[in-house]
């Protein structure tokens, strides 16, 4: 399968993170041409990725790189807002300056990157935003609490972006992963002891009984991104190998 | 296209709209294609479709569909539960033969496919039930039908929950798609052209659906694309229902 998206251009925060990095990959792959935006760059980016230093909390910066971007490309047809960060505490534990982080990054990150690719979006005949909430903005995962909040935030403003700019022939959706194999999920596994017997419970705990991988959201990505989800618009997609379809499971 | 390629499928309300739409597509795909309605083969299914006779309603005629699937394919990777019949009364208005009606079909019906078909689909297979936001959010005068639609959606994820990680079961919840359905809908206004025009003003993709958006997401759930997902009811309704029914700018 390739050249699903041939002709296109995106533009991916967080672009060499583990699922932005997929997301990038699959692009490339499928024929757009790809910008990965993040704040470090990657030695071993996908071929055919461009990369572009990026700080989402940054007003002057982003609006600077949406500039030149314009000088380069006639129109953007796909954005995915997949730079975001997770802090694994209680908020109690949690300072204003560690909430006001995350949140400027999470949140107010999406909201700049799309308020500045608007004009460009505009552009084409039909564009796709792509934003990046999370099943933890449905239900809590213990000691997350700001993360929560950010990926709640993400959603309502998700819909928001679709009610306003639908009319100007712009898609948003949310995409809201369960758990992900990636440097944040390992992360939340922590120094647990037995790590691999943790992993195991996790994955048994799931109906389809692993956790995801970078490529199972590229592929969900990749669909919305395509003329295929042309009527899909405001909605929060979870995937999540069926964990948030079933309830708590009890060791009875 | 062959994302479906060497996949063998069962959609049910092939007649026409957003069964036929799948059909269609999924054939398109590279799938073999069986599917079903109460009456006789339409006169414009491609040769390559397998037709059958059914009522999805009786348990009989289900177990008889099961065994032409067994015959013809073996094992079947996609069940596409899509037949439903909908009834445009309140509760107050509905008669018990409405109710046998329309909870056979939308109801009884994709339980009795299920439970037939699920022993032969344990080779990763994928369910994709039809459900509809009037599921979640009512639309007037459709009482039973929206009810039945909660109890697909309800259904999909004990399937899920269930039967994976063999099979992954998931739902499409269209909004306004363009077929007979919605035109019975709209025929219970007293002006259907004007409750057209404000229906669509209410979408921000600025249309209605058509079959084929919503064989789109069926042929991406049906694939291996969608590995990951189950248990989930996907909205595909041009943006609707993420904003509020309370729209200033039409007053």
């Amino acid at each position: 399968m390739a050249n699903q998206l041939s002709g296109k251009s995106a533009f991916v925060t967080g672009g060499t993170g583990g699922i932005g990095r997929a997301i990038c990959a699959r692009f490339a792959a499928e024929g757009a041409r790809v910008v990965a935006a993040d704040l470090q760059p990657a030695d071993d980016l996908p071929e055919g990725v461009d990369f572009v230093r990026y700080d989402v909390t940054d007003e002057t910066g982003v609006k600077q790189v949406f500039d030149d971007l314009a000088e380069r490309w006639d129109r953007l047809d796909i954005l995915v807002n997949a730079a975001g960060i997770e802090i694994e505490k209680t908020i109690e534990e949690t300072s204003l300056e560690e909430w006001n982080r995350i949140f400027a990054i999470n949140v107010t990150g999406t909201f700049l990157t799309s308020k500045f690719a608007l004009p460009l979006l505009r552009r084409g005949d039909g564009a796709s935003i792509i934003n990046f909430g999370s099943y933890d903005g449905y239900i809590a995962d213990p000691g997350l609490a700001a993360y929560c909040a950010t990926k709640g935030a993400v959603h309502a403003l998700t819909r928001a972006m679709a009610c306003d700019h639908g009319p100007e022939g712009i898609r948003v959706n949310a995409i809201c992963p369960g758990y992900v194999n990636t440097p944040m999920l390992q992360s939340f596994f922590g120094d647990s002891g037995d790590i691999e017997s943790l992993r195991q419970a996790v994955r048994d705990v799931h109906p389809m009984r692993t956790y995801g991988e970078p490529e199972d959201i590229a592929n969900l990505v990749n669909w919305l991104a395509s003329d295929e989800a042309r009527y899909a618009s405001g909605q929060l997609w979870i995937i999540d190998g069926g964990l948030s379809a079933q309830v708590q499971q009890m060791r009875l | 296209m062959n994302r479906l390629e060497g996949k063998t499928a069962l959609v049910t309300g092939g007649r026409q709209g957003i069964g036929r739409g799948i059909v269609d597509r999924f054939v398109a795909e590279g799938a073999r294609v069986m599917t079903c309605g109460r009456g006789e083969r339409p006169a414009d299914l491609a040769a390559d479709i397998l037709w059958e006779t059914v009522d999805v309603a009786r348990r009989e005629e289900v177990d008889a569909l099961t065994d032409r699937v067994v015959a013809a394919f073996g094992e079947l990777d996609v069940l596409v539960n899509n037949a439903g019949v909908q009834i445009e009364k309140t509760i107050v208005d509905t008669t018990d033969a409405d109710w046998d009606l329309l909870m056979g079909v939308n109801a009884r019906g994709v339980f009795l496919l299920c439970r037939a078909l699920i022993p032969i689909m344990y080779d990763g297979g994928s369910i994709i039930n039809i459900g509809s936001i009037s599921a979640s959010n009512a639309d007037p005068g459709l009482a039973l039908y929206n009810a039945s639609k909660a109890f697909v959606q309800g259904l999909t994820r004990s399937i899920a929950v269930d039967h994976g990680p063999a099979i992954r079961c998931n739902a499409i919840a269209p909004g306004w798609i363009m077929t007979d359905m919605a035109d019975a809908a709209f025929a219970v206004a007293s002006n259907p052209a004007a409750a057209q025009q404000d229906a669509l003003q209410r979408h921000p993709a600025g249309r209605f659906g058509q079959p084929a958006d919503i064989a789109a997401l069926a042929t991406w759930l049906a694939s291996d694309e969608a590995a990951f997902a189950s248990g989930q009811v996907y909205t595909l309704d041009g943006g609707m229902t993420a904003a509020s029914p309370l729209n200033p700018g039409l007053f």
